[in-house]
């Protein structure tokens, strides 16, 4: 069987490790942007072949098709779909995994996605307003108090401004930040031309992260394993947003900070805003999609963002623990035959994924760019564990040199935490600067340290929603303005207040 | 003693001038003065320092990046000092008085300009703690007009040093948590002794640098320093206080009938003490004008006046009645001896019990934390007979030393305690 998997990174370098363990001995093609030296040792090894092609040009990728005729494409990020590329495949009659434009908007767009909660009045969704002009999204930040300033485009994961606002002595200062950030955004949304709203303003919440994957044919929803990501740059969840870090999961189905009530409404959640969009774009959603999902205590199950595609690095978690054939899954869920299929996991341990970054990412991709880098993949897989190729690309002089994101990613797994903890933090030791510039990794993911946080905070966040669930107050926050009345819309700050 | 605040925020939008203010106002319990240094935008590279005292209106002008020290100590030389050098300039910050700060900041600012100022601080650090007084060194901090802070906890961690975090765009390190709580933060890592937390704009990551010693915790950080709402090292203070006043409870085998906490760092411990022996808790006292803390003041008319503005009785609350007295510690026993005529002869209360959440002072701070002198201690000077008789009491507790280290490690410190006679407490 012949696979084409289309991008570049440590996604797909986890989606090849996992489609070619497959006992149909697939055959691995890739279209990517850059040799990743990951991928192309993959297609290599496997009687494959590889492409360097535009991956989100449908027409470059559409030749690649042509020239492998593959029987399953996978199409792994979601710029590709953004720009059609799905579509264009599949208009030519190939078999596609992988979300279309119109149903990858849910990703692509955060107000469609909040609009489209809101029409089907989904569980988990947060108040939130939406700006097509800066000086409207100024206006509305001056009355809003705790609120989220995001990009309203899907732009790599990047670009989220939480500004806590919950003491009235610093509203001020952070309102001139809000203000400015906002100006910020509408100057770097203005290259992209196919969106419309700019900014996105939404109630802040706070509480555990974790991510919840599914594969669907449109039909039918088979869940992944939970698995959560460490989305700040720096140690003890210190530093600006970046793609992720790093991310743990299990044992089994759940990490121990979620309960399995917790993990149903979840599945719930998702399950319905499927249904919503395929209705609201008419077109079968076909491939992985994934909530963001944070436990709060607003909601309990709260969504953050989705992803039309495998999280990244989440996917990496599931490498070591994939029992099922996966590309049966993936081809089932490309031809619609999803009803019935079965994954299977390696529920006795857990796994830890850690991101190593060149010092730079992920605010300074120049500085970040172009440093070579050495790895040593004998010794890794000594201490158990397995290296995946992420933002970094082999040049013709044999050296991999990074490509200012997260350029690798190690994947370790244990009968218990301290035990994959143990590995892991051994693994990256094996990963090496070859120019003294500096590379960073987060040594407290999968920590007990860390992990006892995670469960005193989802505690504490559980109290809360449990409290609010009593008094029929999920997903509210009233706030009481006089001669005006009760309004559910948190989004009014200290300053509407001194208005009345 | 001084304490270490250190904001930086990792997005240039940010103008922390207030953010640093309010930050310092919840560390003004700790001192009244403050040195204030950041890289303000409009100097581009240059840093900029401030000094003066905490107040609500202070105006200050620093950028995203900026680091502070609260004090309530004169020996400001010894406390905080500055050096450039080939365009690079830094400011150095301690903990407690330490004679080669402005050696140190100087050698300092030479490795600044080297990059990877966390390696070479550190082996700067090294060199430092083999000399023969290593365990003078104090906690630190540096800034440099490079944008870099870099705060590290002795290696003895007399006092604390906590992590915090804003969303995705602010670090904060602070002596107390407290600071973290009141910006808005969360508190991320309780830094231990030996560790420091380098933080640049691309880079946060951390140092290990001691020498083997012991981390001791200074027992006055726990008993009257920290704010009650503080967590040190993950202890609640609250609950230790509680406790230590349970405790003395405990050791009593007489009766009354009102409990009282004086002064106000009291109450927790009064609190514990009203609890453990089934007797209500009164507010005695009621202060006039601005919080200040007597302990810290070396001034001793300053010292009285400030005993003197807490101290207006709630009479009703007392008189007639046996009344147990709790307090944190007994310095010099000035406020016991204003608040004991205050309550026989303003108020006339029947009995008066005294008891006090720790074991007897008698030297001075060796590490030169606390600016007291072994002359003024009453503990050290006088008698439990003549104390009793001289502060006009009918009858004075202490905790014992073994009190205090049974309590301490139940909650898995280990404190310092060489100001009351013992080597260390919990070894």
């Amino acid at each position: 069987m012949k696979v084409l998997i289309i991008g570049s990174g440590g996604r797909e370098h986890a989606l090849a490790k996992l489609i070619r363990r497959s006992p149909r001995s697939p055959k691995i093609f890739v279209a990517m942007d850059y040799l990743n030296p990951g991928l192309a040792r993959e297609a290599e090894e496997t009687g494959g072949g590889w492409y360097i092609a535009k991956t989100t040009d449908p027409q470059a990728v559409v030749k690649v098709a042509e020239a492998v005729s593959p029987d399953l494409i996978v199409i792994g990020p979601e710029e590709p779909q953004f720009h059609g590329v799905s579509d264009a495949l599949r208009e030519k009659g190939f078999s596609v995994f992988g979300a279309s434009q119109g149903c990858a908007e849910i990703e692509k767009s955060k107000v469609f996605a909040r609009s489209l909660m809101w029409k089907y009045e989904i569980d988990g969704r947060l108040y939130f307003a939406a700006f097509k002009d800066v000086e409207s999204a100024k206006k509305f930040i001056e009355y809003a108090g705790d609120v989220v300033i995001k990009p309203a485009r899907q732009a790599g994961g990047k670009g989220v401004k939480v500004i806590r606002d919950t003491e009235a002595y610093l509203t001020n200062d952070r309102l001139e930040v809000k203000s400015n950030y906002v100006e910020k955004i509408f100057e770097e949304m203005k290259h992209y031309s196919d969106i419309d709203y700019k900014v996105l303003v939404e109630q802040r919440v706070e509480g555990v992260e974790y991510t919840a994957m599914v594969i669907t044919d449109g039909d039918t929803i088979l869940p992944l394993p939970l698995v959560q990501d460490h989305p700040h740059a720096f140690e003890f969840d210190i530093g600006p947003e970046t793609g992720g870090m790093g991310s743990i999961q299990g044992p089994g189905w759940l990490p121990p900070f979620i309960t399995s009530d917790e993990f149903n409404k979840t599945i719930k959640i998702v399950e319905r805003v499927l249904e919503a969009l395929q209705l609201e774009v008419r077109d079968r959603y076909i491939g992985a999609f994934a909530g963001q999902m944070m436990l709060t205590g607003v909601w309990g199950s709260t969504v953050i963002e989705f992803y039309s595609r495998f999280g990244d690095p989440e996917i990496s978690n599931l490498v070591p623990i994939v029992e099922s054939d996966f590309l049966e899954l993936l081809d089932r869920a490309a031809s619609r035959r999803l009803a019935g299929a079965k994954l299977e996991i390696d529920e006795s341990v857990v796994t830890i994924v850690k991101a190593i970054a060149p010092v730079g990412y992920p605010e300074n991709k120049d500085l970040a760019s172009g440093h070579p880098i050495a790895v040593n993949e004998v010794g890794i897989r000594e201490v158990d564990c397995e290296v995946l190729y992420a933002s970094i690309e082999l040049r013709a002089d044999g050296v991999m040199y990074t490509r200012g994101s997260r350029a690798v990613e190690i994947v370790c797994k244990g009968r218990d935490y301290e035990e994959a903890y143990r590995r892991s933090e051994l693994a990256i030791q094996h990963i090496k600067s070859l120019d003294g510039h500096p590379l960073f990794y987060r040594r407290d993911i999968g920590s007990q340290e860390l992990l006892a946080e995670r469960i005193r905070l989802a505690n504490k966040v559980r109290n809360v929603y449990l409290a609010k669930a009593r008094k029929g107050l999920l997903g509210k926050s009233l706030v009481w303005l006089p001669d005006r009345g009760i309004f559910e819309n948190p989004l009014i700050g200290f300053r509407e207040m001194r208005n009345v | 003693m001084s304490s270490l605040l250190t904001v930086y925020a990792f997005d240039e939008l940010w103008n922390l001038s207030n953010t640093i203010k309010y930050g310092l106002l919840a560390l003004s319990h700790r001192g009244s003065n403050t040195v204030v240094c950041g890289v303000e935008p409009s100097t581009k590279g240059r840093l900029r320092c401030y000094g003066g005292e905490i107040r609500e209106d202070l105006q200050l002008q620093v950028g995203n990046v900026v680091a502070a020290a609260v004090y309530s100590d004169s020996r400001l030389d010894e406390l905080y000092s500055s050096c450039s050098g080939d365009g690079v300039e830094l400011a150095l910050f301690s903990e407690r008085p330490w004679k080669r700060l402005g050696e140190l900041a100087c050698e300092a600012v030479k490795i600044a300009r080297e990059g990877d100022i966390w390696k070479s601080f550190a082996n700067l650090i090294t060199m430092y703690l083999q000399h023969n007084e290593a365990e003078l060194i104090p906690s630190l901090l540096l800034i440099t007009s490079n944008k870099e802070v870099l705060a590290w906890r002795s290696p003895l961690g007399l006092t604390p040093l906590v992590l915090g975090g804003y969303g995705f765009d602010m670090a904060i390190i602070s002596s107390e948590s407290v600071a973290i709580d009141i910006l808005g933060g969360e508190v991320k890592r309780f830094i231990r002794a030996g560790e420091g937390i380098y933080i640049s704009k691309y880079l946060v990551r951390n140092i290990i640098v001691d020498h083997g010693a012991k981390p001791t915790l200074c027992l006055f950080e726990l008993l009257y320093l920290a704010r009650p709402d503080a967590v040190v090292d993950g202890v609640s203070v609250y609950l230790f206080r509680k406790m230590l006043g349970e405790k003395l409870a405990e050791n009593f085998k007489g009766d009354v009938d009102v409990v009282v906490g004086v002064p106000e760092t009291a109450i927790p411990y009064a609190i514990g003490f009203a609890q453990r022996i089934g007797k209500a808790f009164d507010i005695a006292f009621v202060a006039t004008g601005g919080k200040r803390r007597s302990m810290i003041l070396s001034d001793p008319l300053e010292k009285l006046i400030a005993i003197h503005l807490k101290m207006n009785p709630v009479r009703s609350a007392l008189e007639g009645k046996r009344v147990a007295l709790i307090d944190d510690s007994m310095v010099t026993g000035a406020t016991l001896k204003t608040v004991s005529q205050i309550l026989r002869y303003r108020v006339g209360v029947k009995e008066l019990h005294v008891f006090i959440a720790s074991p007897p002072l008698v030297a001075s701070c060796p590490y030169r934390l606390l600016n007291l002198d072994t002359r003024t201690m009453l503990t050290a000077n006088l008698s439990t007979d003549t104390a009793i008789k001289y502060l006009e009491v009918d009858t004075l507790h202490f905790l014992s030393k073994e009190d205090v280290d049974a309590i301490a490690k139940r909650f898995g410190l280990r404190v310092c305690g060489r100001c009351f006679g013992s080597n260390f407490l919990g070894g």
